[in-house]
């Protein structure tokens, strides 16, 4: 355990050691947030406070790029050949696992976190709400990050078949989704599919979390399952599948 | 005997698809010496140090290092092996310092301790100077030096190297090379997989000559260049023109192969164990009276060797 701290403590240092990649990510949420943000919440009257209901969405898109990040970094580790010299080291698989999966919440905490205070600030929330949003977010990464190090066995085979992979999927689940967009705005069909999106639930989760009040968002009891449902059979199926990929790979 | 067995293989076999990179490998590495790998490209070297440093799993077969199972005891193997890769690559924005740091630390060492070994390491493997650059702006040969020197950190049980001396210069390379010899005289066993003949030369206790995932040969120096059947070379000069006599004389000592005539006085004579074969020609030569004016001998290079045991040369093993 102590071998897998020093590993997180090194590879925390080497993803911060560029300041201005973790301020472009601040400044892109402040940008999308008070541009895009006030313009498209003035367009859209349906909805009360859209311009709160955007500023949740756009730190759920934050939150699944980053995750995505943590897994595309774990493959290009493998390519690399950063990831063979960790398998080399007294670790187990298990341990090597969590600590990306670590290492994924801690750089999700440093850049979710500022804009997640600013969009509090905002719209007046209590900072009480900051931890459980956060933890929720969290919940989130954790199933997005082992369903992006699970789908590395793709990479494997193909760096680019991977990259298609998750530029599709990243697609497909935030637009099937109530991260930009209300379950009750959705036509019947596009309501359907997202219902079985998990990201639906954990967008919902959040903005229960942070007591907005939207019309039909679901049962904040049934999302708290399905998000930790997601991130513990994506944890699983990654820890008992990527060793096997990994070791039956020849190095590049 | 098993006592003395730091590594041991047993029809150990990786493949990838029908490609065999590895196979059926039966393979003893004695503890305390440097065994080196050497054979051309594909030969299945760096798999073998993959699968010993549990990079890899085999697709069949078991390997020992130290008695732990490579697979059943992965981690406990993991303790007693360090690897220093063929290509110094991963993290890119780290500096030598912290790379040495880090890899102390996760071998248990701390504090000042571990910063006097960083350190030392860093001066005895000429890294002091760029100790604070980014790993992305060293050259080539000194990111070599880097991957090597992450094993004398924390000196494992079992040192595996793969190429050790790829793109380091000259004094770089005798410098690693006697670091190695170093590493071994303190206890530690090695492995060093390399194409390169001299490198092998100077590090080996035992070569192990390898091709196509197979072992072909392991022996030492001596009993591998002894095994090339007519490999030394005997220029013998007389002070008048040899006869035939002397000629067909020369044939029959035990451990020709060839004989050939060069001119009126001088022939070449192709043997086996030439220090074994010179005595006998000499006593021969006086019984016919005939009188050397000189003799050369030159030994197979460990080059003819490599290319005997893994190109196709027309040289016969001897089996003897």
């Amino acid at each position: 355990m102590r071998e897998m701290l020093s590993l997180l403590r090194f590879d925390v240092r080497e993803t911060f050691d560029s300041v201005p990649w973790t301020v472009y990510h601040w400044v892109f949420f402040a940008f999308q947030y008070f541009v895009y943000g006030q313009l498209v919440s003035r367009l859209v009257v349906t909805l009360n406070n859209y311009y709160f209901y955007y500023g949740t969405g756009l730190l759920i898109i934050m939150t699944f790029n980053i995750s995505t990040w943590a897994g595309r970094r774990f493959v290009e580790g493998a390519h690399e050949g950063r990831l063979r010299y960790l398998l080399s080291l007294p670790f187990t698989r298990g341990e090597l696992f969590l600590e990306q999966v670590l290492l994924g919440i801690v750089v999700n905490v440093i850049r979710i976190g500022p804009p997640l205070v600013l969009v509090l600030l905002i719209v007046g929330m209590p900072f009480t709400s900051l931890l459980t949003s956060l933890l929720v977010l969290l919940g989130m990464s954790v199933g997005i990050m082992g369903m992006m190090i699970s789908l590395s066995f793709v990479a494997f085979k193909s760096f680019d078949i991977y990259s298609a992979i998750v530029a599709g999927m990243s697609a497909v689940l935030i637009r099937f989704s109530t991260v930009l967009y209300p379950l009750s705005s959705m036509p019947i069909s596009y309501g359907t599919v997202s219902r079985f999106n998990p990201l639906t639930y954990g967008a919902d989760l959040l903005r229960n979390a942070l007591n907005f009040d939207v019309p039909s968002l679901l049962n904040p009891e049934l999302s708290v399952v399905v998000v930790a449902a997601v991130g513990v059979s994506t944890m699983t199926l990654g820890m008992a599948l990527v060793p096997r990929a990994l070791e039956g790979v020849k190095s590049s | 005997m098993l006592l003395d067995i730091a590594v041991e293989t047993f029809g150990l076999t990786k493949s990838y698809g029908s490609t065999n990179a590895l196979d059926d490998l039966n393979l003893k590495v004695k503890k305390g010496e440097i065994l080196v790998l050497l054979g051309p490209n594909g030969s299945g070297k760096t798999t073998l140090l993959h699968l010993l440093a549990t990079v890899l799993k085999p697709t069949r077969g078991t390997a020992t290092v130290m008695g732990y199972d490579v697979v059943k005891q992965s981690l406990k193997v993991r303790e007693t092996v360090g690897i220093s890769f063929q290509e110094p690559r991963g993290f890119w924005r780290h500096k030598p310092y912290h790379i040495l740091s880090f890899h102390a630390g996760v071998y248990g060492l701390r504090g000042d301790e571990k910063e006097k070994v960083v350190d030392e390491t860093l001066k005895a493997f000429d890294l002091w100077p760029s100790r604070n650059k980014r790993f992305m702006e060293l050259s080539g040969g000194q990111g070599k030096r880097l991957e090597v020197a992450k094993l004398f950190v924390h000196r494992p049980a079992v040192a595996v190297f793969d190429e050790p001396t790829a793109m380091v210069d000259l004094e770089g390379k005798r410098m690693i090379w006697d670091r190695i010899k170093g590493l071994r005289d303190a206890g530690s066993t090695i492995i060093v997989a390399t194409n390169e003949v001299r490198e092998a030369e100077y590090l080996a206790d035992r070569i192990s000559i390898m091709r196509d995932g197979k072992e072909v040969v392991t022996e030492n120096l001596r009993t591998l260049k002894d095994s090339i059947s007519g490999g030394d070379v005997v220029e013998v000069e007389f002070s008048n023109p040899a006869s035939a006599e002397v000629l067909s004389g020369i044939g029959t000592v035990p451990g020709t192969v060839r004989v050939v005539q060069e001119s009126e006085t001088a022939l070449k004579a192709f043997v086996n164990r030439s220090e074994d074969w010179l005595p006998q020609m000499m006593v021969l030569v006086q019984t016919l009276q005939a009188k050397v004016t000189s003799i050369r001998v030159s030994e197979p290079s460990l080059d003819d060797v490599f290319l005997h045991y893994t190109g196709d040369v027309g040289v016969k093993r001897t089996d003897a």
